[in-house]
């Protein structure tokens, strides 16, 4: 009873006109910000971040909120249309979301990804309304051991995410991690592979690198494809957004395992959307009954994602909220939006605060259904985008990657990043090495070392913590069971050539 | 629109008067403040209040830039190769003395090339555990921790975090092993959940999880006790003098900017800063303000600089 009593209050302050102005305003904003390739939502709060000081906590947050989420629903636009991801986060649905709009099927694929959104975030939202502080308690159990296990089970679920040469894969992978190791190492402050350079010291900037490997080497690959522009108007027009019934069959699953684990990785500080999405689409390509279809425009490969990071958005606030920690350089924002307020957020601020929380619970609800009514009219005017020749939409989306790369540090070193990573794009592009291994590396690659590290000193150098903690124990069984798997199914399938072979 | 238009320029024309007829020809242009930290932290906040504050006083534009990195030292290496005009300002924290401890190959040198303009807040820290330990006061978290193999949390290699826990175990005679973070936030979190058993803190950031009940705060690692926690008692209560370590928020230019321009920028933010409105506005964060005059914070400085060496050296942290 107290909760509806809470939720009734929660919705009141949500509805109020200046909330929902601020929360349209976000979402809205948070949308363009994630369509544009590049700029993403820490350039969009940071610039927000003044507006703050006038705005009252609630409204403050709501607003921001607003970008946080808008932003991964407006993401998977430029994935699926221009095979060039919004944000980091949107990287893995480029492998399904691009070739369903070759397929003449874009509409239907921003259409999807316009649900499975909301349907993560309800997720998301949902537990966050119900659970919080069981959750917060939970993710304390999960310590440097457990951080390092449950990213050597990401890279070993996820190594095989791309299509083509499993070789080529793993080497990317392995490439993603050598350039994470860039920066200076947490424990002994040395610094690596910097060549002196103080811009380097915090490693190699996410976006520069997803941007340089995905966007610009898209960019580049375009200039070769001279009849790109050549788009039929029918295959843009509103109608072509209706989903078929087998479209609606096969995503319900991929949907609800993908707002499952976006939920998980969500509440973990240090995770988040980036690491939801990646291993979710490995998980489906993993467990469909025809992984071939993968890369190849296979709706299940944009659902899975798409829930996943909405979901992992709207669980990030678990434990900013009810912890006081944030998880990620955003969620430190929207802490400092509260602190300049002097509201210090922790496990009483649901009490303490209880406006403000449920407020900003509610006004998630408000907010994703404003961002569900404008994304769907919305579809028609972005697949519209395609019809700008591209001689003119490539280097306009060139300049926003320049100008989000360069948002993030204000350092011009992170543009020259971004261009590098567009030079090492091409040229694995030519000669086919997939991106998303490389970027998958890159996230888990320093989170593994860094957490393997602090676990080792923290068990005086005793290898076996990993599989005497229950939690991390459990964790590498998984592990060994996926690879086991892996090893069996390969083996089946090269004994069925096998047999094929001799069949001919 | 015209009168006004001249009125305007009449008075803009006054403004500039009265500065020329002052010691001092400053600002003449657009002030930057640089903040070596991303948006949304107490010195961007401070900075950001300042700047409002000053542009108002000054006639001026003053612009805060945040440039992120390498623990400060980013934006500290910019201010410093910046033009000596004063016109860029670094507005940083005690990281400027703790940082240069650890970090290698620095593009500049601290005690030569930048000088201070003054320190005008600080930040408290306190010593945390978790509540489940039942530890409730320092000699009783010394007792426990000597020959036990317990861990201290800090927020990073040369972090204000870092050197004050490593003051505080040297002077304690405690040899915990130091596990290194990546930011106060999962600091905190080893913490809560036990990883690691001792941390130091702004009182911002713990003070919500010690009111509910989670962590225990043993003593304030200063010479006052703060106003939010009036029963926790100041290490130099409890024994431990010299463990005082200060979050401090300070100004620095280039070195070749003369010193009549750093002396009045001393004192124009020292007005500023003890203004009531100034103090309203940054009361939310638990910045407390002081004031100093160029000569005291520039042997301040050269003091903690020695000291954090020294230590550095002693607890084997730099190479």
């Amino acid at each position: 009873m107290e909760l509806l009593n809470n939720l009734g209050m929660g919705l009141g302050v949500a509805l109020s006109a200046t909330n929902v102005f601020y929360c349209f305003l976000g979402a809205l904003l948070g949308t363009l910000v994630g369509v544009i390739p590049g700029i993403g939502v820490l350039t969009a709060i940071s610039m927000l971040f003044p507006l703050t000081f006038t705005l009252g906590p609630t409204t403050a947050l709501i607003m921001l909120g607003g970008i946080w989420y808008g932003t991964t629903y407006g993401g998977s636009t430029a994935s699926i249309l221009l095979n060039i991801p919004g944000t980091p986060a949107n990287a893995v649905t480029c492998l399904d979301g691009y070739p369903m709009a070759q397929q003449g099927r874009g509409g239907v694929a921003l259409f999807m990804t316009t649900v499975a959104s909301f349907f993560g975030a309800s997720v998301g939202v949902i537990l966050l309304m119900l659970f919080s502080p069981v959750i917060a308690g939970y993710a304390l159990k999960f310590g440097s051991a457990e951080y390092f296990s449950l990213m050597l089970m990401g890279l070993v679920a996820a190594s095989t995410i791309s299509e083509g040469s499993a070789v080529k894969g793993l080497a990317m992978v392995a490439l993603g991690i050598c350039f994470g190791l860039v920066g200076m190492d947490t424990q002994s402050a040395s610094a690596r592979f910097t060549f002196g350079s103080l811009g380097l010291l915090d490693g190699i900037s996410l976006i520069a690198l997803a941007m340089g490997v995905f966007g610009v080497a898209e960019v580049i690959m375009s200039i070769r494809r001279v009849n790109a522009t050549a788009i039929d108007r029918e295959s843009v027009s509103l109608r072509a957004i209706k989903p078929t019934r087998d479209d609606m069959r096969r995503s319900w699953f991929p949907m609800i395992r993908g707002a499952s684990m976006g939920s998980f990785f969500g509440t973990l500080p240090g995770t988040g959307p980036s690491i939801a999405a990646f291993l979710s689409y490995a998980v489906e390509k993993r467990i469909a009954k025809e992984p071939e279809r993968f890369g190849k425009g296979a709706i299940e490969g944009i659902m899975a994602p798409e829930a996943a990071n909405n979901a992992a958005d709207q669980t990030a606030f678990i434990p900013t909220l009810s912890l006081g920690v944030p998880g990620s350089a955003t969620m430190a924002l929207m802490l400092g939006a509260l602190m300049i307020h002097g509201i210090a957020p922790g496990p009483t601020l649901i009490t303490s605060q209880p406006e403000l929380f449920w407020g900003l619970i509610m006004s998630f609800w408000v907010g994703n259904v404003i961002l569900l009514i404008l994304n769907i009219p919305l579809i028609g005017i972005w697949v519209r985008m395609l019809l700008i020749p591209y001689h003119i939409l490539f280097p306009a989306v060139l300049l926003f990657i320049c100008i989000g790369a360069y948002s993030t540090t204000f350092n011009a070193l992170t543009v020259w990043q971004v261009f590098f990573f567009g030079a090492v794009g091409y040229a694995m592009r030519i000669f086919g090495f997939p991106g998303a291994p490389l970027l998958l590396g890159f996230v888990l690659g320093p989170l593994m070392e860094e957490h393997f590290r602090r676990a080792m000193v923290l068990s005086r150098g005793s290898f076996a913590t990993f599989f005497e903690r229950p939690v991390s124990g459990t964790i590498m069984a998984i592990t060994g069971a996926i690879l086991i798997w892996g090893v069996w199914t390969s083996y089946k399938l090269s004994k069925r050539r096998e047999v094929y072979a001799q069949d001919v | 629109m015209r009168t006004i238009k001249r009125l305007l320029a009449g008075a803009a024309l006054a403004l500039g008067l009265a500065q020329s007829a002052a010691a001092v020809d400053f600002p003449t242009g657009t002030v930057t403040l640089v903040v070596p930290y991303s948006p949304s932290g107490n010195t961007d906040i401070f900075a950001r209040h300042l700047a409002t504050a000053l542009q108002e006083r000054w006639g001026h534009p003053v612009v805060v830039e945040n440039k992120p990195g390498g623990g400060s030292m980013v934006g500290t290496a910019y201010v410093s190769q910046s033009k000596p005009d004063a016109h860029t300002i670094l507005m940083t924290t005690s990281a400027y003395a703790t940082a240069p401890a650890v970090y290698k190959d620095l593009p500049f040198n601290p005690e030569t090339d930048m000088k201070p303009v003054g320190i005008f807040g600080y930040i408290a820290y306190i010593l945390i555990v978790n509540a489940d330990t039942g530890i409730k006061t320092l000699e009783e978290f010394v007792e426990k921790a000597k020959g036990s193999d317990m861990f201290a949390a800090t927020a990073g290699l040369g972090t204000t975090t870092h050197f004050g826990m490593e003051k505080f175990l040297s002077d304690a005679g405690l040899d915990l092993e130091v596990v290194h973070y990546k930011g106060g936030g999962d600091a905190m979190v080893a913490i809560l959940s036990k990883e690691a058993d001792i941390y130091d803190t702004s009182v911002a950031t713990a003070g919500d999880q010690i009111k509910a009940g989670a962590l225990n705060a043993l003593a304030v690692m200063d010479d006052k006790r703060v106003t939010a926690l009036p029963d926790v008692p100041t290490t130099a209560e409890v024994g431990y003098p010299d463990v005082q370590i200060r979050q401090w928020l300070g100004m620095f230019v280039p070195s070749g900017v003369s010193d009549e321009v750093v002396t009045f920028i001393n004192s124009e933010v020292n007005e500023v800063v003890s203004s009531q409105a100034f103090l309203d506005v940054v009361a939310p964060i638990d910045i407390n303000i002081e004031t100093s005059s160029v000569p005291d914070v520039t042997a301040r400085l050269a003091r903690e600089m020695e000291n954090w060496k020294k230590l550095a050296v002693e607890r084997g942290i730099s190479k």
